[in-house]
């Protein structure tokens, strides 16, 4: 077919199936899909109505074609997609209207939501694209999606599979965001870069709602952009569909005007809706198409445009960092999800995350870190490495627009890095050396850069997704390299007008008073055009200085930022710190983490580290545990207090690592929520309460198949296993668990709880302790491992 | 716009008798809570059939069966379903709050339970507007009393409420987003005495302090 003809020109869609279905008898929450079977005359008579009505693209029945909806049907994906998509084809025999796939959510939340993974969403959809493209389908519409990640997952595997072109529409309500939390621009900047090749709205709500939204996409997107809102709300009484026909086609046309050229009807429009659309678009033509090109970064609920200074946090690295290095050895990816936070919280607006160390395989670690990541943290990521396996796999589960640091001007890496750049949509950070290494000259830098642009170009990246990195060299080693640095990044800014990354920190290496240096160098650097700078936000005299830029730039209008951040700081000069005379016991109890922290690092230059947690952590929490069992602290207390132990701990850790010894660790504990249960707040409260008398436990995390559990104990021969149910429903998981840990040859203690845990259920499915709470799992584990 | 009830919250967590200091950081929570989302909601009302012991909602595709359904739904002659959830970002907060503070993350995970409730009762307020006429029963959810737990696909599916709110049943019977109500309101043109009382009936029994320690609030 002609690929290209939804790209000229006005295009009209079918409207609803289903609420047209269930006009005509289908019962709610009966599976249309069925129909395909039973009655398929009903359906080629919708279809005939709806060509009549000036239809130009048919939505074959396959919305609920998935494996996860078909299940108890006794219909496979590829029987549904073939009888639907040929019936579309009957009724449009002898016209040229085309037929899409419908493709609509599986029904089942992704990680970490859910438990669905993004590969196993990525496998149903490729079963269904497959299907797709082997029934005739023209093109593939992906739509009602309310998860951007299952729409990357359904858009990659439309794309990979097949060569049909694949619109994609998701489901916004009226706060301007989806279900999930996922903005505009955000889906807009995403899924083109991803390759779809028109995206819009549909369903949710009416054309008068969706019209400002519609507006905002169209200015995001360079794509022809499709409008299929709902007829309006349904009545909870009536279930009737507010909107009429003439109503709903008179407010799509200011949509025509915002630039969609794409349209259709969704719940509650029928071929009477169509035909009023077709009559209010006939002569029109499209609007002229004013999309703003800007440079950005995107989570789904975090869009980043890159229109003044953002700062890239760079601690996500384990080079020249010990305490970061172990963890990457020992799989310990809380502790760098808590460096990611920290630099979220002190400011950093894009992290850069880099996990390549010996010993660490990358392709296999950077993803798994990303999707850690991106569970907890909303800002958007850039993905740090070398591999190209890694970057692939890392852009592959990432949800949003990332960035690639880096490629560099060597053909080689030119060629290796830029088409997985262009596949997954990410921006790159170009560095200003090749294979002949670093030019010495700004000159020479620029040359390099302006190599990146082109090659970038050639496959498709637009220049605003080119970042060049002109690259500091550290001061005291070649002192006439800092200017030229500087005079490299105004060419670059001005000549090229690309953006421009700057890591600032190794200006100043080896010599004292490096913030200074360091400092200094970073407002040279924004002065000369630098808007990328990455930096460790947790120093504060950098963060000042970007504020400060901000504000003398313009880019903080009336200095609003600056004066917050130091409104007060000139009036109170260092007052006495309320923490001055407080003990390490006192902070724990009162669960003041930053004191804790910084009493133990204090404690610690006296103190060695085994008998700071024996002699004066484990007594204080100890304390805070009794006074939660006598009802004089709650909860939150006793878990305030567990957090600022686990500052004491840290500090304890860092100390070690620092000197090259083996960790504290009082012996190894496994806990999960078992399969099905996918509450697991309760499990994550007994998990801080334990990490805090410093043992070493292993998250399995919540839903976890009972062979799952049994894997993971056995091959870290885990000695003590706590396991949580909340739910009667899934204590069958729970005692099947419990049963295969004890076949095991050296079967691990058994420890359970829940709230529907009861002692007797514990010992009848052959659990060696009950816990109540997170107090009398901490008794157990001292009863077991000491 | 609702704001979640902080005495139940704490009363839920154990800490009714905590000091200011908690109450206070409660407060500033439930504001946070309730400035960054709402609780949402769907409801329909269907004719309601007497076959023996069996309720069904003509046309809805649900039966509802059992001494609950029974006891609650006596001389009604229509009921409604609804559906309520904070959806999937009160659980990205509560997963975010979880990596910052556990402390907060219990407590803002109480306050999940009090605001589904409270939305569940504004949605109860909108069926009363439409129907002024009649009485409403206690609202009775799937897993309260002998009302089986494995209605639930058909109540979401009669709601269509996972393209409406975002709302999915997992394998196991669980709502997902986890802060998720479904619920049957009978509908009837006399009044209705409540009938609701204990453990069986509370959004909080899955990790409610009181029961773990074998004692109730008393509610």
């Amino acid at each position: 077919m002609d690929a290209d003809f939804f790209k000229q020109g006005i295009v009209l869609l079918d409207g609803a199936m289903g609420t047209v279905l269930q006009q005509r008898g289908l019962p709610p929450g009966g599976k249309p899909e069925l129909l395909n079977f039973t009655d398929p005359e009903l359906l080629r008579s919708i279809y005939r109505e709806y060509i009549a009505a000036g239809s130009q693209i048919l939505c074959a029945n396959t919305f609920g074609a998935s494996t996860p909806k078909l299940a108890g049907t006794g219909r496979t994906v590829d029987e549904v997609v073939s009888a639907a998509v040929a019936i579309a084809r009957e009724a449009a025999a002898g016209t040229d209207v085309k037929v899409s796939l419908d493709v609509g959510p599986l029904g089942e939340l992704l990680e970490p939501m859910g438990s669905l993974t993004f590969e196993r969403a990525y496998g149903y959809f490729q079963e269904i694209a497959l299907a797709g493209e082997r029934a005739g389908a023209d093109l593939v519409s992906i739509e009602t999606m309310t998860d951007l990640y299952e729409a990357k997952a359904a858009l990659l595997a439309v794309k990979e599979n097949t060569r049909l072109p694949v619109f994609v529409t998701m489901s916004f309500e009226a706060d301007g965001r989806t279900f999930t939390g996922c903005t505009l621009s955000s889906m807009a900047r995403t899924l083109e870069g991803l390759g779809a090749d028109a995206i819009g709205l549909n369903c949710s709500l009416g054309p008068d709602k969706l019209a400002p939204f519609l507006a905002e996409l169209c200015a995001c997107t360079r794509l022809p952009v499709i409008a299929k809102p709902n007829a309006g709300l349904p009545d909870p009484v009536t279930g009737r569909y507010g909107m009429g026909p003439e109503e709903f086609a008179a407010a799509l046309l200011p949509c025509l005007e915002a630039g969609v050229t794409i349209f259709g009807g969704c719940c509650g429009t029928s071929p009477d809706y169509i035909r009023r659309l077709r009559a209010a678009l006939d002569g029109k033509a499209p609007a002229p198409r004013r999309c703003r090109r800007e440079s950005f970064l995107c989570t789904p609920p975090c869009p980043v445009p890159l229109d003044g200074v953002r700062i890239i946090g760079e601690r996500v690295n384990p080079t020249g960092k010990k305490r970061f290095q172990q963890a990457l050895l020992e799989d310990d990816l809380d502790y760098i999800l808590d460096v990611a936070v920290q630099q979220e919280e002190a400011g950093a607006d894009i992290l850069d995350v880099n996990v390549g160390f010996p010993g660490v395989d990358e392709a296999s670690m950077l993803p798994r870190v990303v999707k850690k990541l991106q569970s907890v943290v909303s800002l958007p990521l850039q993905l740090d490495s070398s591999s190209p396996e890694a970057l692939e796999a890392g852009l592959r589960v990432y949800n949003g627009k990332a960035a690639v640091n880096s490629v560099n001007g060597d053909p080689e890496s030119l060629a290796r890095i830029l088409p997985i750049v262009k596949k997954y949509g990410a921006a790159v950070v170009g560095l200003t050396l090749d294979q002949n290494g670093i030019p010495q000259t700004a000159e020479g830098r620029v040359a390099i850069a302006r190599r990146i642009l082109d090659a970038a170009l050639a496959r498709g990246i637009p220049a605003e997704d080119v970042w060049i990195d002109c690259l500091t060299l550290t001061v005291s080693a070649q002192q006439e390299q800092a200017a030229e640095t500087l005079k490299a990044v105004r060419a670059v800014t001005e000549e090229l007008g690309l953006r421009t990354v700057l890591g600032v920190s190794n200006i100043s290496f080896g010599l004292p008073s490096r913030g200074l240096i360091t400092q200094s160098f970073l407002t040279q650097a924004l002065a000369a055009g630098l808007t990328l700078p990455i930096l460790n936000p947790n120093q504060r005299e950098m963060l000042d200085a970007v504020a400060a830029f901000r504000a003398l730039s313009g880019e903080d209008a009336q200095c609003r930022a600056y004066v917050e951040r130091f409104a007060g700081a000139d009036a109170a000069p260092a007052p006495v710190k309320p923490g001055q005379d407080m003990t390490l016991e006192d902070a724990i109890l009162r669960g003041l983490k930053g004191d804790a922290g910084r009493l133990a690092r204090q404690a610690l230059e006296a103190e060695d580290g085994l008998s700071l947690v024996e002699g004066r952590l484990i007594p204080a929490l100890d304390r805070v545990g009794e006074g939660y069992e006598t009802g004089r602290l709650f909860l939150p207390q006793l878990l305030s207090a567990a957090q600022a132990a686990q500052a004491v701990f840290e500090a304890v850790r860092a100390h070690l690592a620092d000197k090259g010894d083996a960790p504290v660790k009082k012996g190894r504990i496994a806990v999960a929520t078992v399969r099905g249960d996918i509450h697991d707040i309760g499990k994550n409260i007994v998990k801080t309460v334990l990490e805090n008398y410093g043992y070493d436990v292993a998250d399995l995390g919540r839903d976890v198949p009972p062979e799952d559990i049994v894997e993971a104990v056995a091959a870290k021969r885990i000695p003590l296993v706590g396991l949580s149910a909340l739910m009667t429903t899934t204590l069958p998981a729970m005692e099947e668990t419990t049963r295969l840990l004890k076949a095991l040859p050296n079967p691990p203690v058994v420890w359970v709880g829940g709230a529907v845990v009861t002692p007797e259920y514990a010992s009848s499915i052959g659990a060696d302790y009950y816990a109540r709470d997170a107090k009398q799992s901490v008794e157990i584990a001292k009863k077991v491992l000491g | 716009m609702r704001r979640p009830d902080i005495s139940e919250a704490l009363r839920c967590l154990g800490a009714a008798r905590s000091g200011p200091e908690l109450r206070q950081q409660a407060e500033q929570l439930a504001d946070e809570l309730s400035a960054a989302l709402q609780p949402r909601s769907v409801w329909a009302v269907w004719p309601l059939v007497r076959t023996g012991d069996r309720f069904r909602l003509e046309g809805a595709g649900v039966t509802l069966s059992g001494s609950t359904a029974a006891r609650m739904l006596d001389g009604c002659e229509t009921a409604a379903l609804l559906a309520c959830t904070l959806g999937a970002r009160f659980d990205a907060m509560l997963r975010s709050a979880q990596a910052r503070d556990m402390a907060k993350a219990v407590l803002l995970d109480a306050l999940g339970s009090s605001f589904v409730e409270a939305g569940c009762d504004g949605t109860e307020e909108e069926i009363s507007a439409r129907f002024p006429a009649l009485h409403r029963t206690d609202r009775f959810s799937p897993g309260y009393g002998d009302l089986p737990l494995d209605l639930q696909p058909a109540l979401c599916a009669a709601l269509d409420a996972q393209r409406r709110l975002g709302l999915t049943v997992t394998d196991s019977l669980l709502l997902n987003p986890v802060k998720s109500v479904t619920a049957v309101i009978g509908l009837s043109p006399t009044p209705q005495p409540a009938r609701i009382r204990g453990c069986g009936y509370c959004n909080f029994r899955e990790n409610c302090q009181f029961r773990k320690e074998g004692t109730t609030c008393g509610r």
